[in-house]
């Protein structure tokens, strides 16, 4: 849509969400039986959007949501049109499921090598993907959009870090896909742990994705590994990478608005702010049948920035602030729900315990999610080994459902003061 | 150059079309597909001016259209090929043509009429064996291009042509589709209703699926054409018993 003016790009959008709702409310119960903001109910009959700005009365879809409807309750198309079916892990045990058309895959596709083509990635680039088991889908996402601007393509795969880096420099890898926090152990271990030079790497082009970086660690990242970088979000619900991207300016990220409207509204009130003022940014999408969010709350702190961009892409642009509006925790780009670490430790030992806290650590290179659980009498055991076990047992429970490494601690009481 | 935002027409107390919106692009060939009683035909005659009290915006060229008698539609260059071809079946097929041009005549264009009178026996060199001949005597498909030739004697930017396959064989269907290509090609903006999805989508830039008066989807035609929910759509069928064993 670059090549249209700005009133015919506006009644593309608006023809796409109408089109979009016209399913949803016909084909979704959960979008059929839901209320507006004012707590009335939607006659979907005589419902319509007749703007953009319409779209405000519209009520919030939460990540609580993608819980409850598990597993398809929130397609809008038969199953036997779904052609790929993602899991993520959501806010409650049950996983988020998603689901995608063939068109589904096809516009992801694009967003992905519009926004490649974005950061000037070509077919004469070699692109390695690095990304954690949780973010896997975005990986067979930008292996897919890469591909289809005819890059050479080093699929995601999980290796140590002194694979990657042997993969790095003797396949010439020019673009690599990673997030802030591995780029950032990966120049740590090239300037640390090997006599590899950064200057004997091909790379000129690292692609952060899943969590916000500085523009402090950016620079720093940069000089340590002679690239290039560029910012993408995305969301890991839909799921998609490249919902929004960098342009040769590095002045914010261009939203794909050819696919998604985005808003920007108070935390606490859920009205919509002034153009440039921060809140939580708000997504929905224009173009998926299989799964249409509709006002997705993402939990990103943003704000849109106001003047024109002069690489020409007509796209809103947004800052996107490192602070959340929830309490999720991000790790390796990897959204964790802190109610959901919790789901699970309690499933793992059959009760809450009394104590606990998590946060995002380092250990080493590696960031994980660290989990303090104090010791009291219903954890007391005086088999030390039998405790080591059931805390192995609860690790590998979160790590597997949540996509993260993950390390336990017991700790006593009195430790957690200083800490949690 | 058209463009429609949430047009609502009503029949009495029933909502026909609710809430449509779509647009058109000069030199574009776009197609509005749907099942029987869709509202596919009702939005056509909305935009030529045939349906009293809607609601919503019409613009044709920055120009809006609500409130216009249809002369004055077809003279903002809006040119309308009706469902069933509608010819004066008692006039030759030379007058039905000339019928066309009557907005023409008023303009007191006259000069114009024999150039495109011309233009239209070239297009449909059936038309000149034809042209004295009755035109309730014409078969079905010599209806149809006579259709074609009159709403093209108005000199119009935008063709609209409502159901231009209906009851004709699929080598007459095949041809029709083709004039309308080349006319496409030639620089005219079409607007096509078919129920005939396949065909129209085949020939088109873009198209629209109308589901009981509302746009389902929308998008290229090569898009729509691969989609299964267009199949759906267009056979109407009822989605409930695609959906059991949801969750």
């Amino acid at each position: 849509m670059h090549n249209l003016s700005p009133e015919e790009r506006t009644q593309i959008q608006l023809e796409r969400l109408q089109s979009t709702l016209n399913r949803a409310y016909r084909n979704v119960p959960f979008h059929q039986n839901r209320k507006n903001r004012k707590g009335e109910a939607i006659d979907i009959e005589r419902f319509q959007i007749e703007s953009i700005k319409d779209l405000s009365n519209l009520p919030f879809m939460e990540r609580k949501h993608l819980g409850e409807y598990y597993p398809y309750g929130l397609f809008a198309v038969p199953l036997r049109d779904i052609v790929r079916i993602h899991t993520a892990s959501g806010t409650t045990l049950n996983p988020t499921v998603s689901g995608y058309t063939r068109h589904d895959l096809l516009v992801w596709q694009e967003m992905v090598s519009t926004a490649l083509t974005a950061s000037k990635i070509t077919a004469h680039d070699i692109l390695q993907i690095n990304l954690d088991p949780g973010l896997a889908n975005w990986g067979r996402d930008y292996k897919d959009g890469a591909e289809s601007i005819e890059a050479s393509v080093i699929p995601n795969t999980h290796l140590s870090i002194e694979k990657q880096l042997k993969v790095l420099k003797d396949y010439k890898t020019s673009v690599l896909i990673t997030t802030p926090a591995s780029a950032s152990q990966l120049a740590g271990h090239i300037g640390s742990g090997t006599d590899l030079n950064p200057a004997d790497l091909n790379l000129k082009t690292l692609i952060l994705v899943g969590e916000p970086a500085g523009l402090e660690p950016r620079n720093l990242l940069e000089e340590q590994l002679h690239a290039t970088t560029w910012l993408h979000y995305g969301l890991s619900e839909v799921p998609g990478p490249a919902i929004a991207f960098e342009c040769e300016n590095h002045k914010g990220l261009h939203v794909n608005e050819d696919n998604f409207i985005p808003e920007i509204v108070d935390i606490e009130t859920g009205e919509l702010l002034p153009e440039g003022e921060t809140g939580e940014l708000i997504l929905t999408a224009l173009t998926t049948r299989a799964f249409p969010l509709i006002r997705f709350k993402t939990g990103d702190r943003a704000r849109f920035i106001q003047d024109t961009c002069s690489c020409g892409c007509p796209f809103k642009r947004i800052e996107w602030f490192e602070e959340r509006t929830d309490d999720m925790l991000l790790i390796n780009g990897v959204k964790v729900h802190q109610k959901l670490i919790l789901l699970h430790i309690e499933d793992a030992l059959g009760f809450v315990p009394g104590r606990y806290c998590f946060f995002k650590s380092q250990q080493g290179e590696t960031s994980c999610l660290e989990v303090w659980i104090t010791v009291d009498d219903t954890l007391f055991s005086d088999e030390i080994k039998a405790l080591e076990k059931l805390m192995k047992t609860v690790e590998d429970k979160l790590h597997e459902n949540i996509g993260v490494p993950v390390s336990i601690r017991l700790k006593e009481k009195h430790s957690f003061q200083n800490h949690c | 150059m058209l463009l429609v935002k949430n047009l609502k027409c009503y029949y009495g107390r029933i909502v026909a079309i609710k809430g449509v919106s779509m647009s058109v692009r000069k030199g574009e060939l776009i197609s509005l597909i749907g099942a029987n009683g869709s509202g596919k035909s009702t939005f056509l005659q909305a935009i030529c001016g045939l349906i009293p009290g809607l609601e919503g915006e019409i613009t044709f060229e920055d120009v809006s259209l609500k409130g216009l008698d249809p002369p004055a539609i077809v003279q903002k260059g809006i040119s309308m090929v009706p469902e069933g071809r509608l010819v004066f079946a008692p006039l030759t097929t030379l007058d039905n043509l000339k019928l066309g041009a009557y907005t023409i005549y008023r303009k007191k264009l006259h000069k114009y009429v024999k150039k495109d009178l011309e233009m239209v026996m070239e297009l449909f060199p059936i038309l000149r064996k034809r042209a004295y001949q009755q035109a309730g005597t014409l078969s079905g498909g010599e209806q149809q291009m006579l259709a074609i030739g009159r709403a093209l004697m108005a000199r119009p930017r935008l063709l609209v042509l409502d159901e231009p396959s209906m009851g004709l064989a699929p080598l007459l269907v095949e041809k029709i589709l083709e004039t309308l290509v080349m006319l496409r090609n030639k620089g005219l903006t079409i607007l096509l209703v078919e129920q005939n999805a396949r065909a129209a989508l085949k020939i088109s830039d873009r198209g629209y699926v109308l589901e009981t008066g509302k746009i389902v989807l929308q998008g290229a035609s090569s898009d729509l054409l691969a989609d299964v929910e267009v199949k759906r759509a267009y056979l109407g069928k009822d989605y409930a018993e695609f959906y059991e064993g949801r969750a």
